[in-house]
């Protein structure tokens, strides 16, 4: 019998996960393309008109401030707990790493709903400021961009946390006891010898977080309050509210081409296949 | 098949159905998301099984959920035990594209639809539905704004002005200036996600006179004044995507006040507590759903219109309100709806004299482009 060789017996085994994406993925995102062009007429009408749209742009800016903003919480909070779990907890290591995973066993939704009983007007933090006379009017938590990237800061911090650890974990301690042991102080080498070799989950980190954070829609639709639209939001509404899934569709288009180039900038700067793909 | 502008406002129709779901809390969740994702689907109901429906039995279909039933036994089963007639009301959702498709493919299941003014313009237009039969339909008992060639009203909603007393010290907004003054009146607003019923208010509160609202908008400069004034407001707006949300906006005291269905407010008044809940139709924008006939209906037109005259019965009316909130279309049912809910009736003789009618032709014309400045007014 003649033996399949090595290259077809894998094609074989991606075969079925593959058919699915190109049938339930592929084939669907290339329908949106073509709606894009040919809704409601042939030609690039909805492109056009979303460049000429001071809303849509609005929308794209907000994303991208939203996005960044995010990301940096998440990466300061972020690598300060990865920083702990690596270097200094031991016993409690495992505890730590559940309740960063934790969250990842609760829907984003009803996250997002507890921010909302957390940040309300009458929301647990204001009734508990003011009943303890810190403040007299209730602050303005949620229904703003505040509210939005706490919450969002809050979903995404898994995914900053988790790679920069993962980066620790390989940094050997050996290193840094070198730098002190050559009399530098103990900010001198973090900052000279530890943080330098963390870089590369930093970035991966970040990447992970920013591009996540783009179409993001949940949270945003939640706590924004209608006026911190994220342009899936925005997508949602030209399609639900208006029918105009053209529209919707170049929006959604564009969203797409705006995040394969924020990856292709970042591909400049960071190793993408060891910052996604290889974990040690 | 629906490359045309609907402006007809199916979403308030789900909301009532939902309303009522909420208010009798008896579940029913999953057969009503099997029909709204069916009519999500466009699939048209199975056209086999009822296809010739007798002559002797009248289809009504409206939009689904608890309201299919309070419908069902409000206004269908009184009239089977009137007339011997058995009525079903079916809740798959008659929207205009469907109808549309139902006729042109010459299986016709349903007999009386529960419509909006916007759809049956345009149902009109493509010459799909009946001309109502004014011998049968009584012209008297119908609001005159809603009583149309080939529609009839059925029952009425508004866009109302809703506050909290509580959160403005004591004090209520008596008009939609009140409403963008926000030195007098501090605290959050909530408006519709869209312009509908929206952008009224704002050229009122512009001082402009109620029925010069929709000529005023007309005008281009009109129309960029009501948009700037939701710029000016907009740090004190949350915006509603759902009759729900706006509920929940009050419930939570997220807003001191709002321009929200007066389908909303009806519960509203039953959950804030004493003096926590103000609602005004001054200034407020009514709108009538229509009952329509598609062409060839089985029942055949007279039974058609028999129902419909049937439903326009005061008292039949009167318990709807009372149960889903929406308005009687019949404004001599005015004079029998209780005491304490007349406030709340949309179309009760002093509520009907201060609100303006929904102009149907304006948003045909301009809501797309008003959607998008009103967008842009609240984010940019």
């Amino acid at each position: 019998m003649p033996r399949l060789s090595d290259t077809w017996r894998y094609w074989f085994l991606v075969l079925p996960a593959l058919a699915i994406m190109i049938i339930f993925y592929i084939w669907p995102l290339v329908g949106i393309w073509q709606i894009s062009v040919t809704e409601p007429a042939l030609g690039l009408d909805n492109y056009t008109r979303m460049f000429e749209s001071s809303a849509v742009t609005t929308s794209f800016v907000i994303t991208f401030r939203i996005a960044f903003l995010t990301t940096i919480g998440c990466l300061i909070l972020g690598y300060s707990v990865a920083y702990v779990i690596s270097n200094f907890a031991r016993r409690v290591k495992p505890l730590m790493v559940a309740l960063v995973l934790l969250p990842f066993w609760v829907s984003v939704l009803i996250r997002s709903f507890s921010w909302i009983v957390l940040l309300g007007r009458s929301g647990i933090v204001n009734d508990t400021l003011r009943g303890a006379g810190i403040i007299d009017a209730p602050l303005k938590l949620m229904h703003n961009e505040f509210g939005v990237i706490l919450a969002m800061i809050h979903v995404m911090l898994p995914f900053a946390v988790l790679p920069i650890m993962a980066n620790m974990r390989g940094i050997s301690p050996a290193y840094v006891d070198a730098a002190r042991g050559l009399g530098a102080s103990e900010l001198t080498a973090f900052r000279k010898v530890y943080f330098p070799q963390t870089l590369p989950g930093v970035m991966s980190g970040a990447l992970l977080v920013f591009v996540l954070s783009l179409g993001f829609y949940i949270t945003p639709a939640l706590l924004g309050g209608g006026r911190v639209l994220m342009i899936s939001e925005y997508i949602t509404y030209q399609i639900q509210e208006f029918l105009n899934w053209g529209l919707g569709s170049a929006l959604s288009v564009a969203l797409l081409v705006l995040t394969a180039l924020v990856i292709l900038v970042a591909a400049r700067f960071v190793n993408l296949r060891s910052a996604l793909l290889e974990r040690n | 098949m629906t490359d045309f502008q609907d402006t007809t406002d199916h979403e308030v129709k789900a909301d009532m159905a939902e309303i009522a779901a909420h208010k009798y809390r008896e579940g029913r969740l999953t057969r009503r998301g099997f029909l709204s994702a069916m009519a999500a689907l466009g699939i048209l109901p199975a056209l086999g099984s009822k296809a010739m429906a007798q002559a002797n039995e009248i289809v009504v279909v409206n939009w689904g959920g608890r309201a299919s039933e309070v419908l069902q036994e409000v206004m269908a089963d009184t009239y089977t035990k009137e007339t011997g007639i058995p009525v079903t009301v079916d809740g798959s959702g008659p929207s205009g594209g469907k109808i549309r498709a139902m006729v042109e493919s010459g299986a016709v299941v349903w007999d009386v639809c529960d419509s909006g003014m916007g759809t049956a313009l345009i149902l009109t237009e493509q010459g799909v539905i009946q001309p109502i039969n004014y011998d049968i339909v009584d012209k008297s008992k119908v609001l005159d704004q809603a009583a149309y060639s080939h529609g009839v009203g059925n029952y009425v909603y508004s866009y109302v002005m809703a506050s909290n007393p509580k959160l403005l010290g004591g004090n209520a907004p008596q008009s939609w200036e009140d409403v963008w003054n926000t030195k007098d009146f501090p605290g959050m607003r909530t408006f519709r996600k869209s312009v509908r019923g929206m952008l009224e208010s704002a050229t009122m509160a512009q001082g402009i006179p109620a029925e010069e609202v929709y000529d005023v908008l007309n005008t281009e400069d009109g129309l960029k004044a009501g948009i700037d004034k939701f710029r000016q407001l907009r740090e004190n707006i949350i915006v509603w995507g759902s009759g729900s949300a706006s509920q929940n906006l009050f419930l939570q005291e997220e807003v001191a006040i709002g321009n929200i269905w007066s389908t909303r407010a009806h519960l509203l008044r039953d959950q804030m507590e004493d003096g926590s809940f103000e609602v005004s139709f001054k200034g407020g924008v009514i709108a009538p759903g229509v009952w329509v006939v598609p062409n060839n209906n089985p029942a055949g037109s007279d039974e058609a219109m028999k129902f419909i005259a049937h439903a326009q019965d005061p008292e039949l009316q009167v318990q709807w309100l009372e149960m889903i909130g929406s308005g009687p279309a019949n404004p001599q049912a005015a004079e029998l709806v209780p005491a304490e809910l007349q406030k709340y009736n949309p179309s009760s003789p002093e509520n009907l004299a201060q609100q303006i009618f929904y102009n149907d032709e304006w948003y045909a014309k301009n809501q797309v482009r008003a959607e998008e400045m009103y967008v842009d007014a609240l984010i940019n």
